[in-house]
């Protein structure tokens, strides 16, 4: 049998994809994150795990270094990478959406509009048939509008908290956002059965979790 | 923007130097001689085409082509494919004069990039186009040239997914019943976005029927079971394809690099029937692709049958052991008085198979690093007798 690598977020939905892959039947270690490894083996499950950079995760299976990946639907909306998603691992759930400070309306001459993630805001507001000035941040957007940096934000939303505590409200819901398994095309077909069946596996424990 | 530093190149643009071009001439020249024995016979057509006509019907999205005006005024594309082209030029001429047409090509075409490096936008494409033939029997040879050809360069571990595309836009049409969702389905289908389809069948009720088609040919349900359990895709598109699953069973010696599966969308919508995709392991992305384009000639006036395939030069030379043909690289050194002793001596050693450089031995600066350069030195000048 030949090895599957599968590269994965560090942290948490690490953790939860890890509890996935065993009550799929996978027989995993249970000290799996060492601090500081960025590959870990298991011969036993002929298995590989890259522990990359959540943005990262894509590219790697995009250009086939790894078989397959777990990424965030956020990520792959964003970036916009030739994978297959196959199956929606339903973890680490959260969604997408537009929020500013209450009672505003965006400017009517330049909307400007805060982000980590240019793609998705882009797209969204095209779509909607209005044209906005995109500036990218790389965290704490919330900041933005309570500066006057921009209008609106587009970033994930989880529990709300967040938004709340600094005085945000959220207008427009863009996508709900989970993990998901994805897969390098060729890795696919090349490995066709492993891989069908981690999905098949897979997508029975999801639905298990899910009762 | 920055300032350009004298060694860039433009975004995507690469320099082939001399070990890589020797291997590429190496492929190059057993594939087109395979190619050649099978009787294809190989053209070339321009660099430069008009965005009126090959700019739109190659089917490649516009942010991909490369555009220039000429001193007409007209715009132009840098050639993004070879299909197109090679499509123009057969229904203008070739085929009046051979009809069955079959043709090659090695060339390179120009695509642009759209995000960060490591993708070429200028890359060579091997490839082969059958014109003027419909029958399964000319998809079943297109097939077997591409399983061939990448046998006979010495490629074991490769797989040819095979599809259909009428079969499939057979089965979304007739299954789905609004225009807008079958639209929606096929985008997820080219994208491979199999979370997708289970996220619409979730949410818009009439999905079950195609869902049910979608999930049994993923389970790798065969071509004839899928048939029975579906009825409404018994056609000629689903004749054809069985045609030519038949005749892979019919394969022992190529059998096992073929799969197929009815979900095969490809990117290039110009496809009608059968379509297929290659992938090797050790790369990344697709080595090539193929399939019959029956429609794309009548844009270009004549309506006969097409089909054919490429794969990319650059993807090939990553996963191929080249083993190129390494001569002797022969050093002769020469000064005023022995130039015509070297040449003959050269020219004998040409003629043994050698690659004989002559060099004045004057104007080398570092002797010993240009000799590193070299299997043998024969040293002629005064000093070294």
């Amino acid at each position: 049998m030949e090895y599957l690598t599968i590269a994965m977020p560090k942290g948490r939905i690490f953790e939860e994809a890890l509890e996935l892959l065993k009550a799929a039947g996978y027989d995993l270690p249970n000290e799996m994150e060492d601090s500081r490894k960025l590959i870990v083996e298991v011969p036993s499950e002929q298995l590989r795990f890259i522990l990359a950079k959540p943005m990262d995760v894509p590219v790697y299976v995009e250009h086939g270094v790894a078989d397959l990946g777990v990424a965030g639907k956020d990520v792959l909306l964003e970036q916009q990478r030739s994978v297959m998603e196959l199956v929606d691992l339903q973890i680490s759930y959260c969604y997408m959406a537009t929020a500013g400070l209450p009672d505003t309306v965006m400017n009517d001459v330049a909307p400007r509009v805060a982000t980590k993630y240019p793609t998705i805001a882009t797209t969204f507001f095209k779509e909607k048939g209005e044209q906005v000035e995109i500036i990218e941040l790389n965290g704490s957007i919330e900041l933005a509008p309570m500066i006057g940096l921009a209008d609106r934000i587009v970033d994930i939303v989880s529990t709300g908290r967040t938004l709340k505590e600094n005085g945000l409200v959220e207008y427009e819901k863009i996508a709900d956002i989970t993990s998901r398994l994805v897969a390098n095309p060729v890795s696919y077909r090349v490995k066709q059965a492993r891989i069908r069946d981690m999905a098949k596996r897979l997508q029975q424990a999801v639905g298990e979790m899910q009762r | 923007m920055s300032t350009i530093q004298p060694f860039e190149k433009p975004l995507g643009m690469r320099d082939t130097l001399p070990r890589l071009y020797a291997q590429q001439h190496t492929i190059r020249a057993e594939a087109m001689d395979y190619m050649r024995k099978h009787g294809y016979e190989f053209i070339q057509t321009p660099s430069l085409e008009y965005f009126e006509t090959i700019g739109k019907i190659s089917s490649l999205d516009e942010a991909a082509l490369f555009k220039l005006v000429d001193n007409q005024g007209e715009m132009l594309v840098l050639r993004p494919d070879l299909t197109t082209p090679i499509a123009r030029i057969a229904a203008a001429k070739l085929l009046k004069e051979k009809n069955p047409l079959r043709l090659a090509y090695s060339s390179t075409v120009f695509r642009a990039q759209q995000r960060e490096g490591g993708r070429p936008a200028e890359f060579e494409q091997l490839g082969l186009e059958l014109l003027g033939d419909t029958s399964a029997l000319a998809d079943s040879e297109m097939l077997q040239m591409a399983a061939g050809l990448l046998k006979s360069l010495g490629l074991q571990n490769f797989t040819i997914t095979v599809g259909h595309a009428g079969l499939i836009n057979h089965a979304i049409d007739q299954m789905i019943p609004d225009v807008k969702e079958r639209d929606r389905v096929r985008h997820f289908l080219v994208d491979k976005n199999f979370v997708g389809i289970d996220r619409w069948a979730a949410t818009y009720p009439d999905s079950k029927e195609f869902f049910a088609f979608f999930q049994q040919s993923i389970r790798g349900m065969t071509l004839k079971e899928l048939l029975e359990q579906f009825p409404v895709l018994q056609t000629e598109a689903a004749e054809q394809f069985l045609a030519v699953s038949n005749w892979i069973d019919d394969l022992p010696e190529l059998k096992e690099h073929f799969q197929l599966d009815p979900l095969v969308v490809s990117h290039m919508h110009y496809y009608t029937g059968m379509v297929f995709e290659v992938y090797a392991e050790g790369s990344g992305f697709a080595l090539g692709n193929g399939g019959r384009y029956d429609d794309l000639l009548e844009q270009f006036g004549m309506k006969v049958g097409a089909t054919g395939f490429s794969i990319r030069l650059d993807y090939l030379l990553e996963i191929l052991p080249i083993a190129v043909e390494a001569p002797t690289r022969t050093l002769v050194y020469t000064d005023q008085n022995s130039t015509r002793e070297a040449n003959q001596q050269a020219t004998a050693l040409r003629t043994q198979g050698n690659y004989v450089t002559v060099q004045f031995k004057e104007s080398v600066l570092d002797t010993k690093a240009f000799e590193q350069n070299f299997d043998d030195v024969i040293d002629l000048t005064k000093e070294a007798r």
